[in-house]
């Protein structure tokens, strides 16, 4: 793999593509690194209008006005302790509820898709293709039309306002059924017909198989926890208690007019719910890119 | 669901009511079109740009790769209630970004994107491809990384232009990435939420201009309308089914 010399682009294609990159990059990190510097900012600041038009680019002027309204005049962190010291949400709270229930809505959702999508992909049953357009309109279907049916299983239950309420239908996706379903069709049919000769029973058989898949399985984990992480309707309906919700009901709080949050505080509470994310795709991205590779082109 | 009456509580079977009353209802047509035109003007606009922006990340310095992409990923990973606040900034109906950085400098008057029914959906547009252009172009570029090499240097034989190189070795091998980004972007435009709040917070906008199928629903659940929200998205099903079956379609004869 080392010897690609002649198919290594050259050094003038390499400062070409990345110029030709750096505009798309700003466009996208703009909006964020406006959103990290109006942490420091007052009201006053934030809402200062950006009014540039009549200058032009080659003017000192317009780069200064586009300055004004970009960095704070000062520094200041009252904004972030006032958040951090639960002024406005009981953060820490809403942020470990948030944590707590998306790693275990991850890991449901991992493990009962796992095991659907092993046995649409390798097991015959009655009636399995019905059972996949189920999986489908899953997709499909809004998830608003679910909400009231939901909400009164979980009062059955007596799960509401409890977190458990948000964990548990925060397993079920028909997406991550589909996936292992694809992932589980990759394995070579060998492999499971040796371990069925050995007499392993089939539960076996799957938990050998998910040490062959592991990338795939942290990949699915990571995008689950994503989604997870921005689910705003059902913990809405469920949670009641503030100190039990999660984080975008915290910052849809945050961000409501009558509460009169300064807008600081509002942008330390969207940059701290962006972090743990961003930290995650940061740290496992290869991983999550190399599982991809394998699996879309083959 | 959808055979029963409105209201919380006491639904009662109503038969086929739900559906009379949408085949005469104005918006709920509009809402599908509008949720055509909005989903199929994003996808032909992200697929040809993310394509390019891969390619574009194969050919940068490999030391800064982790991070371009990762920059372009970003918007993938905020909530979208983070979003609709940063968007107000961008879309504002005079002093937004778009409108003093490029709407003015070219001598056309401030467009108010949020309200201007003639815009709304522009916006809406531009708001996606902003959103999941980086999310769709890591999906590509981590298909183009599974392309043999040896593709390429067979392709080097016959061929020396880049060109011939992408059109008869990427763009083929491509193919199931590419049906891929495609549906999930199809399903995002019709059935997910998450684009229209950001913007319009769940409402059509002025006119309705902006008004898409699954804003229609929500607001039928938000006034309680069950049984007009689960007709409506039934009513979708057929349309969903049939282009999903296209999908796979094309999936069987070409991968």
């Amino acid at each position: 793999m080392k010897n690609l010399g002649s198919l290594k682009p050259s050094s003038l294609r390499r400062i070409v593509s990345t110029l030709l990159l750096a505009p798309f990059l700003l466009a996208v990190l703009y909006p964020f690194l406006w959103m990290v510097f109006g942490i420091f900012k007052t009201n006053h600041e934030f809402f200062q209008p950006l009014r540039i038009w009549p200058m032009k680019p080659h003017n000192l002027e317009y780069w200064k006005g586009l300055a004004d309204t970009f960095f704070p005049n000062e520094f200041n962190f009252i904004n972030i302790h006032e958040l951090v010291m639960g002024k406005w949400v009981p953060f820490w709270d809403v942020f470990a509820n948030s944590m707590v229930s998306s790693f275990c809505q991850a890991l449901g959702a991992v493990a009962l898709s796992a095991m659907a999508g092993y046995a649409f992909a390798r097991l015959k049953f009655k009636f399995k293709n019905v059972y996949f357009v189920f999986v489908l309109a899953l997709i499909l279907v809004p998830r608003q039309l679910f909400a009231v049916p939901l909400f009164s299983w979980l009062n059955i239950l007596g799960l509401n306002d409890s977190i458990f309420g948000i964990i548990l239908p925060g397993v079920i996706t028909g997406l991550g059924v589909i996936y292992f379903t694809q992932v589980f069709r990759k394995i070579p049919a060998e492999f499971i017909q040796v371990a069925r000769t050995c007499g392993a029973s089939e539960f076996r058989v799957f938990l050998m198989l998910l040490s062959l898949i592991w990338p795939a399985i942290l990949s699915y984990g990571m995008i689950h926890f994503v989604l997870a992480w921005h689910e705003h309707l059902l913990p809405m309906l469920v949670l009641s208690t503030e100190s039990h919700q999660t984080l975008p009901l915290a910052l849809a709080k945050l961000y409501d007019v009558s509460q009169r949050t300064p807008q600081g505080v509002q942008m330390a509470a969207s940059t701290f719910s962006l972090i743990p994310t961003a930290l995650l795709f940061a740290l496992c991205h290869r991983k999550f890119k190399s599982s991809l590779s394998d699996m879309l082109v083959h | 669901m959808s055979l029963e009456s409105n209201g919380l509580g006491a639904e009662e079977f109503v038969g086929f009511e739900n559906y009379y009353a949408l085949a005469n209802d104005e918006r709920y047509f509009k809402s599908i079109s509008n949720s055509f035109i909005y989903t199929f003007a994003s996808a032909f606009l992200i697929v040809p740009l993310s394509l390019w922006l891969a390619h574009l990340l194969q050919s940068t310095f490999q030391r800064l790769r982790p991070f371009l992409t990762f920059g372009l990923l970003l918007p993938a990973l905020t909530p979208p209630s983070v979003l609709a606040t940063l968007f107000l900034m961008v879309f504002h109906g005079r002093e937004g970004l778009l409108n003093q950085l490029f709407i003015l400098p070219i001598g056309l008057a401030p467009i108010n994107w949020l309200k201007d029914p003639n815009f709304i959906l522009l916006g809406l547009v531009l708001q996606t491809v902003w959103r999941w252009t980086g999310f769709m172009t890591f999906f590509i570029m981590a298909g183009m990384e599974g392309i043999p090499k040896t593709y390429y240097e067979a392709a080097k034989l016959v061929t020396s232009s880049r060109w011939n190189q992408f059109v008869y070795v990427t763009l083929p091998q491509l193919r199931s990435v590419l049906i891929f980004v495609s549906i999930y972007l199809f399903i995002d435009g019709f059935s997910l939420f998450s684009g229209a709040f950001i913007l319009l917070g769940g409402s059509g906008g002025t006119a309705d201009a902006g008004l898409l199928t699954i804003s229609y629903v929500f607001q039928k659940t938000r006034f309680f309308e069950y049984g007009s929200a689960a007709a409506i998205s039934i009513s979708l099903l057929p349309i969903m089914l049939f282009s999903l079956y296209v999908f796979i379609f094309l999936r069987r004869r070409y991968v």
